[in-house]
């Protein structure tokens, strides 16, 4: 009888070590690895607790002398086990130390590591004047020829003033010659009128002396043989 | 080459132009074909005139269009009298500027009598260049411009009058006329001010005058900057208006360096270059400090 409770008993020792071994991983672990743990654990805390009970019916079945012993034994395995349990569930919320120390990092730890940040702040620094240099060139080449483009401005604005000035001075002459032009074809048109007039008029003079000719000849005529009837008339009577 | 042989027909050209020009001079030729030979010797004397222009012999081609010039003259057609004087004149130019300039002036002159200012005017500055360029005679040029700036302004014609007054008063300024220098200078600006097309070369002006004006004297770069000012607010603003008063303060200290320093590397010069005349102006200037502090030793 007491062999199988001591068997119990060591069974209950080693199982016990094993899940303290466990809950203080659990911890430091996580997902997968972490349920499986947790899994494991729960199955042992049940075999634990038939240990327990199997115990328990030994004790029973004792003679009541030993009896006492034995029970006391089984208090405090009782309270392990409790104790164990209590253990396991805060190790399935709690943070592990190691978990923290990952988190915040290993500031405190080393000072190389402040070396090369600050180097890299220096370079990303210099990184920065330079390209602020490179943009205030840009800026001022931008002016230069921003300048330069208003000094070319001016002298083009000055050149398109001369040339508005002679374009006005053109139309205004070319309204001159129209106008010049516009008198000279009206004098030409009088010209050839009163030509016109003077060849009709010297044909009409000439029409009235080549009829007054005639007439004059007709009339010569006429007063000859007027003058020859009478001078027959004359004759006749003399 | 195609253009001797050209050559050799417009010497032929000439010298038949000439048998009829003189045959022309007896009373009976004058009588009967007297004006048709007359004008056809003229023709002739262009076209032997064209033919050494290609040949590239200006100094015949100038002579031949004298003469066809003159023959104009005695048929009394000044207009084409004239332009052949001006034809002469180009030619002339190529080979010999002082007897283009006489051709130029001979035409200039009938123009005058004419009336046509204008053209006058623009021939003026033609002759005006010959001396600036060739004969370096920068007085005469002056006179030149002035002559053709007068004509201009006489034909309502502001901005080219306004471009040779520029010019003369550049001139001035070099043979240290400075008086007409401002004079002319403060007037362009002052008219160039209100037409919006040409303001912003009006700074350009003040400038100058600004500059002419500390020559002579600092006091009066002082008031002349003010007045500018007061007259044109916009040049308060230009950059070298902050140039000239950077220069009045280093002179008032005759500071030498603080005067290189304001006007080169850093400030004006680098963004800006000066031209020519400014920077002698300027060196100009500086001499006067450098005397001034010479002075007080």
């Amino acid at each position: 009888m007491s062999s199988d409770f001591e068997a119990y008993e060591q069974d209950f020792g080693t199982l016990t070590a094993e899940i303290t071994n466990k809950i203080g991983r659990i911890p430091k672990l996580g997902g997968e690895e972490k349920t499986q743990l947790v899994l494991n654990v729960d199955k042992q805390l049940e075999e634990v607790r038939e240990l327990m009970e199997q115990m328990d019916l030994e004790v029973r079945e004792l003679p009541i002398q030993s009896r006492g012993m034995y029970q006391s034994r089984l208090k405090s395995y009782k309270g392990e086990m409790d104790k164990l349990e209590k253990d396991f569930k805060r190790s399935r919320i709690a943070y592990s130390d190691e978990v923290r120390n990952e988190l915040l990092g290993e500031d405190a730890g080393s000072s190389e590591s402040q070396l090369i940040k600050l180097r890299e702040e220096r370079a990303h620094l210099l990184d920065n004047t330079e390209k602020l240099e490179r943009s205030s060139r840009r800026l001022d080449a931008g002016y230069q020829i921003a300048v330069e483009t208003e000094q070319v401005g001016q002298e083009i604005l000055a050149n398109l003033h001369t040339d508005r000035e002679k374009i006005q001075r053109s139309r205004d002459r070319l309204r001159e010659t129209d106008a010049n032009l516009g008198k000279s074809s009206r004098i030409l048109t009088g010209m050839l009128r009163r030509i016109i007039q003077n060849r009709v008029l010297v044909f009409v003079l000439g029409a009235i002396i080549l009829i007054t000719i005639i007439l004059a000849i007709y009339f010569n005529r006429q007063k000859a043989f007027f003058w020859s009837t009478l001078r027959q008339c004359n004759e006749e009577l003399d | 080459m195609d253009n001797s042989g050209k050559e050799k027909e417009a010497i032929q050209l000439m010298a038949d132009a000439d048998k009829k020009v003189k045959t022309s001079g007896s009373f009976l030729g004058g009588m009967f074909g007297g004006p048709h030979k007359v004008e056809e010797a003229c023709e002739m004397y262009c076209r032997a005139a064209n033919m050494f222009k290609m040949a590239k012999n200006w100094n015949a081609a100038g002579n031949a269009f004298c003469q066809a010039a003159r023959i104009h003259m005695q048929l009394q057609n000044k207009h084409d009298s004239a332009t052949s004087f001006i034809d002469a004149g180009n030619a002339f130019k190529k080979a010999d500027p002082s007897e283009a300039i006489k051709c130029l002036n001979a035409a200039v002159d009938i123009y005058t009598d004419m009336g046509r200012f204008t053209i006058a005017a623009k021939h003026h500055i033609t002759i005006a260049e010959i001396y600036e360029s060739e004969l370096v005679d920068i007085e005469k040029a002056i006179a030149h411009y002035e002559q053709a700036a007068d004509y201009y302004k006489g034909e309502e014609s502001n901005s080219s009058a306004n471009k040779c007054l520029l010019k003369v008063g550049a001139y001035a300024a070099q043979l240290e006329q400075y008086a007409k220098a401002i004079e002319i200078y403060e007037q362009v600006g002052s008219s160039t001010m209100d037409n919006p097309l040409l303001k912003y070369s009006a700074k350009e002006y003040f400038f100058k005058a600004s500059l002419c004006h500390f020559i002579v004297d600092e006091l009066n770069a002082k008031l002349a900057v003010e007045k500018y000012e007061e007259m044109f607010p916009a040049f308060s603003d230009s950059r070298e208006c902050k140039l000239l008063k950077k220069l009045l303060d280093a002179h008032e200290e005759q500071n030498c360096e603080a005067f290189t320093e304001a006007v080169s590397l850093n400030e004006f010069d680098s963004i800006s270059r000066l031209d020519q005349w400014q920077t002698t102006m300027l060196l100009r200037i500086k001499k006067t400090i450098q005397g001034d502090e010479g002075d007080l030793k």
